[in-house]
């Protein structure tokens, strides 16, 4: 029999029509300890306002440097369940496919060897399975690991990879997402589980641009799908829109930030050249226009929520890579990216933020590449090019000028 | 360096350092590095010492190399 704690303050979550987090705890506080305390120490947080938790620490499984996040309880004495209720990360299957079997599987070790309350996911998109004790960790690892799955990544290191749905589900994906993420998981899995970077390095992985997984504010590499041929038309879709009701010059040709679409009323043109890959036009107009070969991803390196400065978007380094197995090229320059962080970052400073101390110019010449226009983030505010005396020897304008 | 030689240089290091200095695993790499000795080789080394159980990885608002003494005692002093 589990204690039982008056909850008025967390009652008033479950009021609405909204799903409640506190009604599912109370769930599994009917039959787990850990979570009737865990319920019990919340409303006592709520109360006085002040968190109870202490975070971070040094338990895990051995051999590994990430996956399990120490969290211990200052009212220890008054809520013994939750005296430590470390979080464990395992990772994610790509594109978050499971069977039911695999479900029931992660829910019963955690039944059996944790608080039974889990998160599915966490904004990393590990399986995050909430509170057990520093005992219980080999044997949770242990288990895990004899039925195919791993411990995610957490701490300075590479986070667990994570990506859409993809070809899987997805007319519009133009990159196979779950094999990409499938495949970096298993070719960086020394960096994702020994902690050897500056801080935390997250890699996502999106099929278009409409970026379901908000790759480009969330990833510090962001991998997304993109196009190279012209969009294809089909004139009689289009125009079946436009007989449904759709206002095609408001709603697709004035919202087209690239100003390359025309509508007279029965045809509609685009000018490729000028389209900026938005996608608005394709998933307003679905069936009616259609992306075509060949197809490849953007790269873009640097974005993060706010912490040494404020939240940042990602920024183009590759305009376009083919992304076929085994990736050769996005694993290279994965590898020259990391290298040249590890040995200049300072503490807690993610990839972009270097980058931004240090400049694109450094960063480009530690990785290899040229500059192309495609990199610059704002007008009249990249000098990327800066000419070295042997450069010139070369008379390179003599070229240009033919 | 022979390898065994380099994860007893390794422990002690982390060893002398605790309490003044917490190492990061590049800190480690570049403090070999001077002495000589390729990324690659101290890479390796604390890769055996972290498998071995005599280190571990901590995480304290950034993840360093510790000795996995520590363990036991932090988990007594967080409920001080």
């Amino acid at each position: 029999m589990t204690k039982k704690y008056d909850t008025p303050l967390l009652d008033e979550l479950e009021k609405g029509p909204f799903p409640s987090f506190v009604t599912e705890i109370k769930k599994a506080a009917a039959k787990n300890a850990m979570a009737a305390d865990e319920l019990g120490l919340l409303e006592k947080s709520f109360r006085d306002k002040v968190t109870y938790w202490k975070h971070g620490g040094i338990v895990g499984v051995r051999g590994y440097g990430g996956g399990v996040i120490g969290r211990y309880c200052e009212l220890a004495e008054q809520f013994p369940g939750v005296a430590h209720f470390h979080t464990v990360r395992i990772n994610q299957p790509a594109g978050l496919f499971y069977t039911s079997e695999a479900m029931r599987f992660i829910c019963d070790v955690w039944d059996r060897y944790g608080s039974g309350l889990t998160n599915f996911h966490g904004s990393t998109g590990d399986i995050i399975l909430l509170g057990t004790v520093t005992e219980n960790l080999e044997a949770i690892g242990t288990v895990f690991s004899m039925n195919g799955f791993d411990l995610g990544g957490s701490g300075s290191a590479m986070r667990t990879p994570s990506c859409c749905v993809g070809p899987a589900r997805c007319e519009w994906s133009m990159i196979d997402t779950l094999d990409i993420t499938y495949d970096l998981t298993q070719e960086f899995q020394d960096e994702l589980h020994r902690p050897s970077f500056p801080y935390k390095f997250k890699i996502k992985t999106v099929g278009c641009p409409v970026d379901c997984n908000a790759a480009i504010a969330r990833a510090d590499l962001s991998i997304i799908g993109t196009w190279k041929g012209p969009i294809e038309i089909d004139q009689d879709r289009v125009r079946d829109y436009a007989k449904k009701g759709m206002n095609i010059q408001e709603e697709i040709v004035n919202l087209c930030p690239g100003k390359c679409i025309t509508w007279d009323g029965n045809n509609l043109a685009i000018n490729n050249s000028d389209c900026l890959h938005c996608m608005n036009c394709i998933t307003k107009l679905s069936g009616a226009l259609k992306p075509t070969p060949p197809f490849g991803a953007t790269i873009l390196i640097g974005s993060k929520a706010p912490f040494v400065i404020g939240a940042t978007l990602s920024w183009v380094i590759f305009p376009f890579m083919e992304m076929k197995s085994p990736y050769e090229e996005i694993k290279d320059f994965i590898r020259k990216a990391t290298e040249w962080w590890s040995e200049y970052g300072k503490n807690r400073e993610r990839i972009g933020e270097l980058i931004l101390r240090l400049g694109m110019r450094e960063f480009l010449e530690a990785v290899g590449l040229q500059p192309t226009p495609e990199m610059v983030k704002e007008p009249r505010r990249d000098p990327f090019w800066f000419w070295k005396e042997g450069d010139l020897e070369g008379k390179p304008w003599e070229s240009w000028l033919k | 360096m022979d390898k065994e030689e380099l994860k007893k240089q390794i422990y002690t290091l982390i060893e002398q350092a605790q309490g003044k200095k917490k190492y990061k695993q590049m800190d480690v790499i570049k403090h070999f590095r001077n002495l000589g000795v390729p990324d690659a080789e101290t890479k390796e080394a604390i890769r055996e010492l972290v498998d071995g159980g005599q280190l571990i990885y901590t995480y304290m608002g950034g993840s360093y190399i510790e000795l996995a003494s520590k363990l036991e005692k932090f988990e007594k002093d967080i409920f001080k």
